[in-house]
């Protein structure tokens, strides 16, 4: 137990010396999540609207006043049809709305008018919801009298907001990211620098050296995982949390472990801190575009579905959005805290034996 | 006038001076050495002269001079460097014969049968002829400095400024390094400057520039310089002023001494000067160690131990013996075996074929292995040391890795430090200490679980000569005060002479097992250790 | 400039290059993200898992049920009997996306004009999804509700629609060619970074330093391997994106090829100042990594037009070169004006613009000496 404390404590202080890793590592957990959660919206907003307006105005008028901030930007006035279009081709109007000149009148006789609407609808999502952001403020302006009333909950996450998602979501993604390149990197260093030959003729059990080395990375993102969930989640972006925040520690907790696994495989097969970054990369970026982090697990590829069964981090996903947002029970949480564990393990024990290998 | 001339040359990196006002001349054909410790000014001065760092000061060459590497453009063709450092200036991807090509292009030389003459000449004083199509990364150290070398020569450079090419070389590499060099100038008439850690190569040189933190304080031929230590140097006597100090060969005094005078070598340069300037040279010291064991007669055996890597046989079935209280020397060139032996020995490489015996134990499992890493103490080439953690910590890593209970480890750490001469550097960090001090630190860090046989990896390379001085009073007085056996590699052949016993390996075999006194007899004609080395190796004496 | 010594200092750059594995990372990669991006990111919802409770069981309300297994967004699964705890309970597993409750008197209620109400209940976890899925089942039951509505509408205003260049609003199209402007971005980025710092970190710099090789020289030396090996994947990119993922291509090719390989050449310029700026290789890819993967997403237009962008992220957007690029990307893929267009034609010199100065900068930067 004192050879394990002073190998841990041994990579603690390494880790502070590097005052770079440790500003990245600081950097990851904070800044970047921030700015993944802040920056990546893919809720429409502020959609540019353009219009082209031959009925002189009245009616037309009133319908382009409801559309408004945060969904649409002001409509702005085109002269003609052409000059709609060329915005729109040019991309600077997202949605493009004709009146024609028999607009007012059919509206006034008919009691039902026709919008010719121009959508660029390449970011399909955001032309799709602003299609219906359009067509609600339509409805609402028709007053229509339906029979029946919808009563809409959205669960677990009723102010929907992107940001407090993508957060979490990048959150995850860093605890991979660093659990494994911070592990592998606790190993190669030791090979880059010639340190290696020296651990290996202490008399130290290897199984300790590698576990105890291992263990300290964990430490490190488990203090990261305390740092991002305090300042981000809580106190940047209000993230909910419906279930345990012990439970969603103890889950990542083993997923580091689950990463460090990953790290040690990587350590194994590496000679030099270039080819950690260049497999780390390759190896995570599929495990992170699997996990459901980017989209939904029903909505993939149905291969790329069975493929995503084998990713850890998508138990760990799946497991960490039910304890925030869902607030699944802790006992209801078991088939995550399987998954992450049997994946873990197999990857820790794996990853393990490689670079025991080596030794 | 001066072929080359260096005006007052100060350079400075990152607001720390590392050389100041330095002036040199040199004429057409002559070899320049510059010595001094590490971090004295050598490199920094070699760089400005070469053109690739700025500087304060002229250099005037060929009637030519310039202030800044801006302006030493014009003149690259004419000059050459290579840097420090085993094989830097090598891509280890590409073969022999790509460097050749690719030096030669970038010098934009046109193709020429004299070009292609020029060409094949260098590659067989380098003896690399047979390798033309071998990756640079798979050379040996001693073929990559030559091949380093030739490239480096490929354009004819008519100043050629060399920075320690024969550091951590064989003796015959480097014979064959200087060989190459003495044909260059004489057919070319090239200037050379050159850095070595070697005094017997300095001795050979036209004239030699002594260099201390930063300055050249002295520079004469080797006799001149010779000739003004001479005074001060003595047989070994026990120092009785502060002004003193005694190494393993001499005794160098300030203030007169009632001793014989001993003729000394250019090592006395650095001796002399340090207690000129009043500067501390601790003094080593080792005190009994704490648990008393009895050293077996026999530490480690060997036989018929072999490695292989893939067709190529690193040792091909080599008995050794490493007796009770033994210094034993490992010598050989570059890739002869001795690194992979050691590495045998420790278990970091599987041992193909033969028997291994430490400590009385047939040693086949991993398991028995660990149970011997308790007595065994090791130190690598490089002092491989934590970087991130100071002395301190490192050593404390290194007791709790052996289970020393704290208070224990602490009070041998503190010992160490004084008595080997490193206490005021504890809380340093290894990377921003001399290599000296690092090396004393390492051999402390492989003795604090007192072992009981020490394997020491070219612990020399590189290191200057007083620290080399103190490193070997530490060995010697290791074995006095301790008893344990001592396996030891080096370049140095003038260290060989402190060792009991000699094993000389060559591609792979050994060639010679013996003491140095019989070694001496069997070669009668030898005036130094190193013409013995060149017997077995060399086939052209 | 001599052309014999770039020559063989490109020799040298390949040769290093194609022996080292540094090779992989050129052509897996951008395959790799190109692959796993387009078929990974589906923002549209299809097949939500849709759970109804039909407590009424009348023709009105199996008529609405209907419209729900019709429609390929639902995979609908009609039960009675189930509690809405044990319901809940199947949406807190992540079981079920949507789950709706018919009230019993539903039909009678109706008929009545009493206004029974409907209540549905959205898995909120994944926010774009939820009012995706929001929106469909409004759209279904006021469809449906309007079959039945008896009394005329005032002031009823339809939308005559036009999807202009994705008609059918795939995500692919949407989303294959912003991920060409993210790889051209950041592979040549990471590869060009590591190509000098290497020669610092080991060494061979001095060759450089020591020999008359001009600084032009060396840097072209090194820009050329990495923009041939490239402009190979400018093409690769295009297979995936045309025949994988079956995205139209409507515009010039030249226009692709060019804008692409300035594009290259910007993002090599991107590389070569990271290498020059730092000392180690890891730093190189790390802060290389972090400069580009991030701009290269946010300003891609792949999930926020330009068009919707405001204040300091509008502004952003205009500093970074990767909007000036999936302008033109998107127009050769999707629209196809071409350069007819004046914007693309301005866009273009702006690309120009950016190579020339980021390749300018870097050359200057690279000093010829130690420290």
């Amino acid at each position: 137990m004192k050879i394990f404390l002073a190998l841990i404590t041994k990579e603690l202080i390494g880790f502070f010396r590097s005052w770079g890793l440790v500003a990245v590592v600081l950097y990851s957990f904070t800044l970047d999540i921030y700015i993944a959660g802040a920056g990546i919206e893919m809720q429409a907003k502020n959609i540019s609207v353009g219009y082209v307006d031959e009925t002189g105005g009245g009616m037309s008028q009133k319908i382009l006043s409801r559309l408004h901030m945060p969904e649409f930007q002001k409509p702005v006035m085109f002269n003609s049809r052409e000059a709609l279009s060329r915005s729109i081709y040019n991309r600077e109007t997202m949605v493009g709305i004709i009146f024609e000149s028999d607009f007012e009148k059919n509206l006034q006789k008919y009691k039902r008018a026709e919008i010719n609407l121009l959508l660029d609808s390449i970011s399909a999502t955001q032309s799709f919801q602003a299609l219906q952001y359009l067509q609600n403020i339509l409805l609402e302006y028709a007053d229509l009298k339906y029979p029946v009333k919808l009563k809409i909950h959205k669960l677990f996450n009723p102010n929907a907001t992107t940001s407090q998602f993508m957060a979490m979501a990048e959150m995850l993604s860093v605890i991979t990211l660093l659990g494994v390149i911070l592990t592998a990197a606790v190993f190669v260093r030791e090979k880059e620098n010639g340190t290696w030959e020296i651990m290996l003729l202490t008399p130290v059990n290897p199984k300790l050296i590698i576990l105890a080395k291992s263990f300290s990375q964990v430490i490190i993102v488990m203090a990261g995982v305390v740092m991002a969930t305090g300042i981000v989640l809580f106190g940047a972006f209000d993230v909910p949390i419906n279930g345990s925040l012990f439970a969603f520690f103890l889950l990542s907790f083993f997923y580091a472990f689950t990463s460090a696994g990953i790290g040690l495989f990587v350590a194994a097969v590496s000679k030099s801190m270039l080819q950690v970054a260049q497999l780390s990369i390759l190896i995570m970026m599929p495990l992170i575009f699997l996990s459901g982090a980017w989209t939904p697990i029903h909505a993939m590829h149905p291969l790329l579905q069975d493929l995503s069964l084998i990713s850890p981090l998508r138990y760990y996903i799946e497991g960490s959005e039910s304890i925030f947002f869902r607030g699944t029970s802790f006992v209801d949480l078991w088939s995550y805290f399987a998954g992450v564990i049997l994946l873990g393990s197999v990857l820790y024990f794996y990853g393990f034996r490689k670079i025991g290998r080596l030794f | 006038m001066a072929d080359l001339e260096l005006k007052k040359i100060t350079v400075t990196h990152k607001r720390v001076v590392a050389i100041k006002d330095a002036s040199l001349r040199a004429q057409e054909g002559e070899i320049v050495g510059f010595i001094g410790a590490d971090g004295a000014g050598k490199s920094s001065l070699m760089h400005a002269v070469a053109g690739v760092a700025s500087f304060e000061g002229e250099v005037v060459f060929k009637g030519r001079t310039f202030r800044s590497p801006k302006e030493a453009e014009p003149l690259k063709p004419l000059i050459g460097l290579m840097p420090q450092g085993i094989g830097l200036v090598l891509y280890k991807n590409l073969t022999v014969d790509e460097h050749l090509t690719f030096f030669t292009k970038i010098r934009n030389i046109p193709e020429s049968p004299s070009l292609r003459e020029y060409r094949q000449r260098l590659l067989e004083m380098a003896g690399l002829s047979p390798f033309t199509d071998r990756p640079a990364g798979k050379l040996s150290g001693g073929m990559k400095q030559k091949l380093s070398l030739i490239c480096t020569l490929i354009h004819r450079p008519k100043l050629l400024i060399l920075d320690e090419p024969t550091t951590g070389v064989d003796p015959l590499s480097r014979l064959e390094l200087w060989d190459i060099l003495d044909e260059i100038r004489k057919s070319e008439g090239t200037i050379a400057l050159v850095s070595t850690a070697y005094m017997e190569e300095a001795a050979k040189m036209d004239r030699v520039y002594l260099f201390d933190s930063g300055e050249i304080i002295a520079s004469g031929t080797a006799s001149e310089l010779l000739e003004k230590v001479a005074e001060y140097s003595y047989e070994p006597t026990p120092c009785t002023t502060r002004r003193c100090i005694t190494t393993m060969d001499y005794t160098y005094s300030i203030d007169p001494l009632d001793a014989p005078r001993k003729t000394p070598t250019l090592e006395a340069l650095f001796f002399i000067n340090a207690l000129r300037e009043g500067q501390q040279i601790p003094h080593i010291e080792i005190s009994d160690r704490e648990n008393k064991i009895a050293v077996p007669p026999v530490v480690m055996e060997a036989k018929g131990l072999t490695k292989r890597f893939g067709d190529f046989v690193a040792d091909d079935h080599i008995d050794m013996q490493l007796r009770g209280g033994e210094i034993l020397g490992l010598l050989g060139a570059n890739g002869a075996g001795k690194t992979t032996f050691i590495k045998m020995l420790l278990g970091l490489y599987p041992i193909d074929e033969g028997e291994l015996t430490l400590l009385g134990k047939p040693i086949k499992s991993a398991k028995e292995r660990r149970e011997l890493k308790a007595s065994i103490g090791y130190v690598s080439q490089q002092f491989s040391l934590y970087k991130d953690m100071t002395v301190r910590e490192n050593l404390h890593y290194f007791a709790s890795m052996h289970a020393l209970d704290i208070g224990k480890a602490q009070e041998r750490i503190s010992r160490y430090a004084k008595e080997l001469g490193f206490e005021k550097y504890m809380d340093e960090l290894p990377s921003d200490l001399p290599l000296g001090i690092n090396q004393r630190f390492s051999v402390a860090a492989a003795l604090l679980h007192e072992p009981v046989v020490l394997f020491l990896d070219e612990p020399t390379s590189g290191v200057d000569a007083i620290a080399r001085s103190q490193f070997w009073q530490m060995i010697t007085l290791l074995k006095k005060k301790w008893g344990i056996s001592i396996l030891i590699t080096t370049h140095y052949m003038s260290e060989a002479e402190y060792c009991d016993r000699i094993v000389l390996l060559k591609e792979g075999k050994k060639v010679a097992d013996d003491s140095v006194e019989n070694l001496y007899k069997k070669f009668p004609k030898a005036k130094s250790f190193e013409e013995i080395f060149l017997h077995y190796y060399e086939d052209r004496i | 400039m001599n052309s014999g010594v770039i020559a063989a200092y490109i020799l040298k750059e390949f040769k290093e290059l194609l022996r080292s594995r540094m090779i992989a990372i050129v052509y897996i990669l951008p395959t790799m993200i190109i692959i796993l991006f387009g078929y990974g990111i589906r923002m549209e919802v299809t097949h939500a898992r849709t759970l109804i409770i039909d407590n009424d069981r009348s023709k009105i309300s199996q008529d609405l049920t209907v419209r729900f297994q019709n429609s390929k967004y639902f995979d609908t699964k009609v039960v009675t009997g189930i509690t809405l705890k044990e319901a809940l309970e199947s949406i807190k597993r992540a079981k079920t996306d949507i789950l709706i409750i018919i009230p019993d008197r539903f039909e009678k209620e109706l008929l009545k004009r009493e206004k029974p109400e409907i209540a549905v209940f959205v898995d909120g976890a994944f926010p774009v999804r939820a009012s995706t899925m929001e929106n469909y089942v409004k759209g279904v039951i006021f469809d449906a509700a309007s079959t039945i509505l008896k009394e005329k509408p005032k002031n009823l205003v339809t939308i005559n629609n036009r999807n202009l260049f994705n008609q059918p609003m795939r995500d692919e199209d949407a989303i294959v060619p912003g991920l060409i402007g993210l790889i051209l971005l950041v592979a040549p980025a990471i590869l060009s970074a590591l190509l000098i710092v290497k020669e610092k970190e080991e060494g061979t710099i001095f060759n450089f330093y020591s020999s008359a090789v001009s600084r032009g020289e060396f840097i072209l030396a090194k820009i050329v391997p990495v923009f041939i090996l490239h402009s190979i994947n400018i093409f690769i990119l295009f297979l995936w994106a045309t025949w994988l993922f079956e995205v139209p291509f409507r515009g010039s090719f030249t226009l692709y090829w060019l804008s692409s390989e300035l594009y290259i050449l910007t993002s090599i310029g991107i590389g070569l100042l990271v290498s020059v700026i730092t000392r180690s290789q890891i730093v190189a890819i790390v802060l290389t990594i972090i400069i580009t993967i991030i701009p290269g997403f946010l300003y891609s237009g792949m999930l926020m037009p330009i068009s919707s962008m405001s204040g300091e992220s509008k502004i952003e957007a205009h500093i970074y070169p990767v909007m000036y690029y999936n302008h033109i990307i998107y127009d050769t893929f999707l629209i196809g004006q071409g350069l007819d267009s004046p914007k693309n034609r301005l866009y273009l010199v702006i690309l120009l613009f950016y190579a020339l100065f980021m390749l300018l900068l870097g050359s200057r930067l690279v000093k010829k000496e130690t420290g």
